[in-house]
């Protein structure tokens, strides 16, 4: 895809756009400031997704990273309050070790990415002069008029939700199930004996075990059994 | 880019008037038409934000038996504008220690998030519509998500406790029923097989039925959940007065207070205008037609704009009923309406409706029924067709009382020390993986 008049306007800035706001949200001292960098770097990737043509995973990746992950994310920094205008004065770059690190891992990525672009620029030149010959355009699956027959639109939804439920239903139902599986797992590690005593929810016949194991919960029963009298 | 969204002609007299001015057609087509048609929705908007006020309060006091404004103007008429007047005027504050740029920006936020949504919502038909995209619906709850980021921001940058709490609160509750929301529509998505939503309402004229018919349950779940959505009573626990002062807005006042107020009123819109696309037929109203078809095409196009109207503003007083006949729901009760009703009744709908059709098309050429006509634009169905689908449609209604009741039988008495002692993954002392559930005898 060889870019050129709005089209390219379009891409330089939005692509910009998500370059310097991944760049701030490593650099911003607040938290949620951070949060909402890395949105804009989501809206302007969705941005970049509508120049390619697919809008269908454009319109998903707004629905939801910014309007599920990220209102999650801001909702959890907010519960944790990470207190970190006061933390001002840290440094920026952390040791020289992890600094070598990092800067090893961005070598290689780089290598990789520069690959990656050449790879990529020879394949799109070469898509390009396919779409040129017309027989090959002819083969192309046509668009369908939309509603009011003025324009036509294109058929990215209908394709995706083919190959997804056609060629990547396993994939895709072992991922749900995944999901599910971190979600009851993460409901019962989170679940400390702490908050199930204060909730009056621990199973008495396991107590005995359980003082076993942690001392000091013998010293919050007591606590807690004081507050409660006093109640 | 061009096969991404269509844009429409404007009406032939505005048309001509246009190319008088010599403009170039591309110019009154992609320029012009577009913004005359922007700024009309945006206007509508706001001036509707202001006269729901009205609209609230009169109908508050009439079911209180008050009487409501009546000091302003003829019955109270220019009421709304003397407020608008002395927000306008009123001093911006902004707490000391709050965060200065989000501060600003959250009420901005809020209001584009709703206001964006218009562009694609089919008032009517031809010209009555600012753009048609593929993703039409996508692109209404992507955009629309994004405003609950808004509110979320205001109760933080407010560093203050009720805001942040009513921030906390309303992401909470968006994120429920968002679920339930996006769930719901997927039934009448299938009767439409596609996304635009002027393609939902041609589907609909297609078909010649609205899909209340065929989706009474998805109606209900949409409304409810766009009721909770909007943070409106009897859900508007984000904002609840007697528990956090105003909620995320309490630090807020005069013109940033009142752009939260206009996003909450067009969001309003937004959540009956959808209603309406996807289960009132949208624009369609029997006979409606036969005026184009006589030849008076603007005629046409302008009372398929009233009866959207009308069929919206019948929606909107829903809220405002609801207002001011419910009590405000308890948190837990909100979560649990969320989560244990209006979920699983959003999933039943997709599997009932997933059935119905699939019946449907199985039944065409049984024993000589005829149930469909053609499947290529949305389903279109026979008479048959028809009366098996809305039968499938109110047996939902039962069927999902049913489950819902089965679900929730007796549910508070779920007993986590019981399932703990039957269920045990790991014998506490030791920590090794227990090999079978250890007997309840001790």
């Amino acid at each position: 895809m060889v870019l050129s008049g709005w089209a390219a306007v379009f891409f330089w800035v939005f692509a910009v756009a998500a370059l310097v706001a991944a760049l701030l949200t490593i650099l911003a001292r607040n938290a949620v400031h951070s949060a909402l960098f890395l949105i804009s770097t989501l809206v302007s990737v969705a941005a970049l997704f509508i120049l390619l043509g697919a809008e269908f995973i454009a319109g998903v990746q707004i629905l939801v990273y910014v309007g599920g992950v990220m209102v999650l994310f801001l909702f959890v920094i907010m519960l944790v309050n990470v207190s970190a205008e006061e933390r001002g004065h840290e440094l920026l770059f952390n040791r020289p070790a992890q600094v070598a690190a990092s800067a090893i891992i961005l070598a290689l990525l780089s290598l990789g990415l520069i690959y990656a672009i050449r790879q990529g620029y020879d394949g799109l030149l070469k898509r390009d002069q396919d779409r040129i010959t017309p027989a090959v355009a002819a083969a192309q699956p046509p668009t369908q008029p939309n509603a009011t027959r003025v324009m036509r639109i294109s058929q990215d939804t209908q394709r995706v939700g083919g190959s997804l439920y056609r060629y990547g239903s396993i994939p895709f139902e072992v991922a749900s199930v995944l999901l599910l599986v971190a979600i009851v797992g993460s409901v019962m590690l989170a679940r400390t004996t702490k908050q199930e005593l204060a909730a009056d929810d621990v199973d008495l016949e396991l107590l005995p075990e359980l003082i076993a194991t942690e001392p000091e919960l013998a010293q919050e029963i007591e606590k807690l059994a004081e507050t409660q009298t006093k109640l | 880019m061009a096969n991404l969204l269509a844009l429409f002609a404007p009406p032939n007299v505005i048309n001509e008037l246009l190319q008088r001015l010599s403009l170039s057609p591309e110019t009154i087509n992609y320029v012009v038409w577009p913004f005359i048609q922007i700024g009309a929705v945006v206007t509508a908007i706001a001036l509707w934000a202001l006269y729901a006020t009205y609209m609230e309060r009169k109908i508050s006091a009439f079911m209180q038996a008050r009487l409501g404004p009546m000091r302003v103007g003829p019955w109270g008429l220019l009421q709304p504008i003397a407020d608008a007047i002395k927000l306008l005027t009123k001093e911006d504050l902004r707490p000391d220690k709050a965060d200065p740029y989000i501060f600003f920006f959250a009420p901005f936020i809020s209001v584009a998030a709703a206001f964006i949504v218009f562009a694609v919502m089919p008032f009517g038909p031809d010209w009555g519509v600012i753009t048609d995209i593929n993703i039409g619906l996508l692109f209404v709850l992507s955009v629309s998500s994004v405003g609950v980021l808004a509110l979320i921001l205001a109760g933080w940058s407010s560093n203050s406790k009720y805001a942040l709490l009513g921030g906390l609160r309303s992401s909470a509750q968006m994120i429920s029923y968002e679920v339930s929301m996006g769930l719901a529509l997927i039934g009448a998505l299938m009767f439409a097989r596609t996304l635009s939503l002027s393609g939902i309402v041609q589907a609909q004229g297609l078909d010649s039925i609205w899909y209340i018919f065929y989706q009474p349950l998805g109606l209900v779940i949409f409304l409810v959940s766009g009721i909770a959505e909007n943070n409106r009573a009897p859900f508007d626990l984000p904002e609840a007065e007697s528990e956090l002062v105003a909620g995320f807005h309490t630090e807020y006042s005069g013109m940033r207070w009142s752009l939260f107020f206009m996003a909450e009123y067009a969001a309003m819109i937004v959540v009956s205008a959808m209603a309406t696309t996807l289960y009132l037929g949208g624009w369609y109203f029997p006979f409606l037609w036969r005026i184009d078809h006589a030849g008076y095409h603007s005629l046409f196009v302008l009372l398929s704009l009233v009866v959207f109207i009308a069929k919206m503003v019948v929606l909107l007083y829903i809220y405002f009923w609801l207002r001011w006949t419910f009590p405000r729901y308890r948190y837990d009760q909100l979560m649990d309406l969320g989560w244990k009703w209006m979920l699983p009744a959003a999933l039943l709908n997709i599997a009932l409706t997933a059935f119905a059709v699939f019946t449907v098309q199985a039944l065409d050429g049984w024993h000589g029924l005829k149930t469909i006509e053609s499947l290529t634009r949305g389903v279109n169905l026979t008479w048959q067709g028809k009366v098996i689908m809305v039968a499938f449609g109110i047996a939902g209604l039962f069927i999902a009382a049913a489950m819902l009741s089965a679900i929730n039988w007796r549910s508070r008495d779920f007993n986590l020390k019981k399932q703990r002692r039957q269920v045990r993954l790991v014998s506490p002392p030791q920590g090794q993986p227990a090999v079978a559930p250890a007997p309840s005898e001790s």
